[in-house]
């Protein structure tokens, strides 16, 4: 066994990096194609509003985080009927929840460290519980995508017709934007959520530079995702930094490749 | 295949439309003519059962138009694209494939996808965007590529949005040929358009829509100064020049 994985902490961390890296980027996948980047960063913010007032209340943090996370996603779906449309909103959410999170920490200064820890996460402060609840929820979601994958595709590329077709575009928009935050809401605790965009859009902007099939697509996706965020993880033990910031900075460089015009890596 | 009988549709209070009556053969080229607001577009919305008729009744394929909208394909103005939007034309055609089921796509749907898309792309003469890049892409281009989209599901009625709207000449010569050429394989077109001319010589009919109401019959007997001042509600002059038609009224209206 390697060195690094001798300790508990570490096969923790490896473990709930996996789970969050596959899930949260194929869930970025169409996060990016629809052109949901903010939205998603939003939700993934307004989960420490959410951990902040479960802080105050005296109740699990994770509580309030998912009660908040999956109430954002239901109040975004509703006030904005087209997805390319529902920035002001979303901005406005996410300010209103920022305020709200400063004032339950300002309420309850005695133990706000775990809601400022959920603004850059604690991959290494994982325990086997939460890998259960992480394991479970990604199966959730990635059953949840893989159900309404084809509907979805259609209505991210074409809206219009989708909704001709049938299709119904608004109910997909709201289950998408659900499955969003039950991303958002177990990740978080792991990534934070200031760097949530290192997996659920760094690796699927990268991906979707290079490959323009969707099956493709998805698979580079994940593959980037399990790069950076274990990569991430060992930076951080050998060169003894923070793990967020390794994960955001192999992110933030293989986004920085794939903008490169360089023909031979586009498939 | 459609029928219309005293059919009244709008959005909000105000109606777009109303007392409009029509038929649409199958395999028949319509064009749907009207300025801006004429209701265009909620006449497709209704023909899709996506508006209900305020008055009136409407009949598609032989049923209610929300239970035949999976054989009647629409075709929107524009494809919506980032600037750097990496997709391959495939792909984009792809996605509406048999898009109403839950589901990944299981390998024998997937080869099926393939015939499909392939014929799409055939019928619509791009093939050669198969692997281009959406963004790389005219106008023009990304036209077929709706349209090809639209054709997967083999549909027995095609809605055109005003396809023609951000088009050079050329590209939209190659349009109105992909439209017409439907027709030659049965499929019904219905072609929303600002101006007439670039399908008169293709198109067998013309719905007309103008303050509200609605006119149907050849270019003839719509493309004169009788119906289209009866239309308006004030006197229209058509001006015929080489093949083309001009309408004026105070200020040119079509």
């Amino acid at each position: 066994m390697p060195e690094f994985l001798q300790f508990a902490f570490m096969r923790n961390a490896f473990v709930a990096t996996t789970l969050i890296a596959l899930m949260g980027s194929l869930v970025g996948y169409f996060v990016v194609l629809r052109r949901q980047a903010f939205a998603s960063h939003a939700l993934s913010n307004i989960g420490f509003a959410g951990a902040a007032g479960a802080s105050l209340a005296g109740v699990d943090p994770m509580l309030g985080l998912l009660l908040f996370v999956m109430g954002a996603a239901l109040v975004m779906a509703w006030t904005g009927r087209d997805m390319g449309e529902r920035d002001v909103s979303v901005g406005m959410i996410l300010m209103f929840s920022l305020g709200l999170g400063a004032l339950f920490v300002n309420l309850y200064s005695a133990n706000a460290n775990a809601a400022i820890g959920i603004l850059f996460g604690s991959v290494f402060g994982i325990d086997a519980g939460q890998i259960r609840w992480i394991a479970i929820t990604s199966a959730g979601v990635l059953l949840g995508l893989g159900a309404i994958f084809r509907p979805l595709r259609f209505a991210s590329l074409n809206p219009q017709a989708a909704r001709a077709q049938g299709i119904p575009v608004a109910t997909l928009d709201t289950l998408f934007l659900l499955l969003v935050g039950a991303a958002a809401a177990i990740a978080v605790p792991v990534i934070g959520s200031l760097l949530s965009f290192a997996i659920f859009v760094g690796p699927a902007a990268a991906a979707q530079a290079w490959c323009g099939r969707v099956g493709l697509g998805m698979g580079l996706t994940a593959l980037l995702a399990l790069l950076e965020s274990l990569g991430g993880l060992l930076l951080s033990y050998y060169a003894n930094l923070p793990a967020s910031s390794c994960i955001a900075a192999l992110s933030f460089g293989l986004y920085g490749l794939s903008r490169l015009p360089i023909r031979a890596l586009r498939a | 295949m459609i029928e219309a009988r005293g059919l009244a549709a709008g959005k909000g209070a105000a109606l777009a439309f109303k007392h409009v009556s029509f038929q649409i053969a199958p395999g028949s080229f319509t064009a749907l003519v009207g300025p801006n607001g004429a209701g265009k577009t909620t006449l497709f919305e209704t023909i899709l059962g996506l508006i209900p008729p305020r008055h009136g009744e409407i009949q598609v394929l032989g049923g209610t138009p929300s239970r035949m909208r999976r054989q009647i394909a629409y075709v929107p103005q524009a494809l919506a694209l980032a600037h750097d939007d990496a997709l391959i034309g495939r792909e984009f055609v792809s996605a509406a494939f048999q898009a109403h089921r839950l589901g990944l796509p299981l390998p024998g749907s997937r080869r099926r996808a393939r015939a499909a898309v392939d014929a799409a792309l055939d019928t619509v003469g791009a093939k050669d965007l198969a692997t281009r890049r959406l963004s790389t892409l005219s106008g023009g281009q990304r036209q077929r590529l709706l349209i090809a989209q639209a054709l997967v599901n083999r549909p027995r009625l095609v809605l055109l949005d005003e396809p023609l709207s951000q088009l050079d000449p050329a590209a939209r010569d190659w349009i109105v040929a992909v439209a017409a050429d439907l027709t030659r394989r049965g499929i019904a077109v219905i072609f929303s358009t600002h101006d007439i001319n670039p399908v008169l010589r293709v198109c067998d009919r013309v719905l007309y829509l103008a303050q509200g109401r609605g006119r149907i019959g050849s270019v003839d007997e719509i493309i004169c100064d009788e119906t289209l001042s009866e239309l308006y509600a004030t006197p229209v002059r058509v001006i015929r020049d080489g093949g083309r038609r001009f309408v004026f009224a105070d200020a040119p209206a079509a």
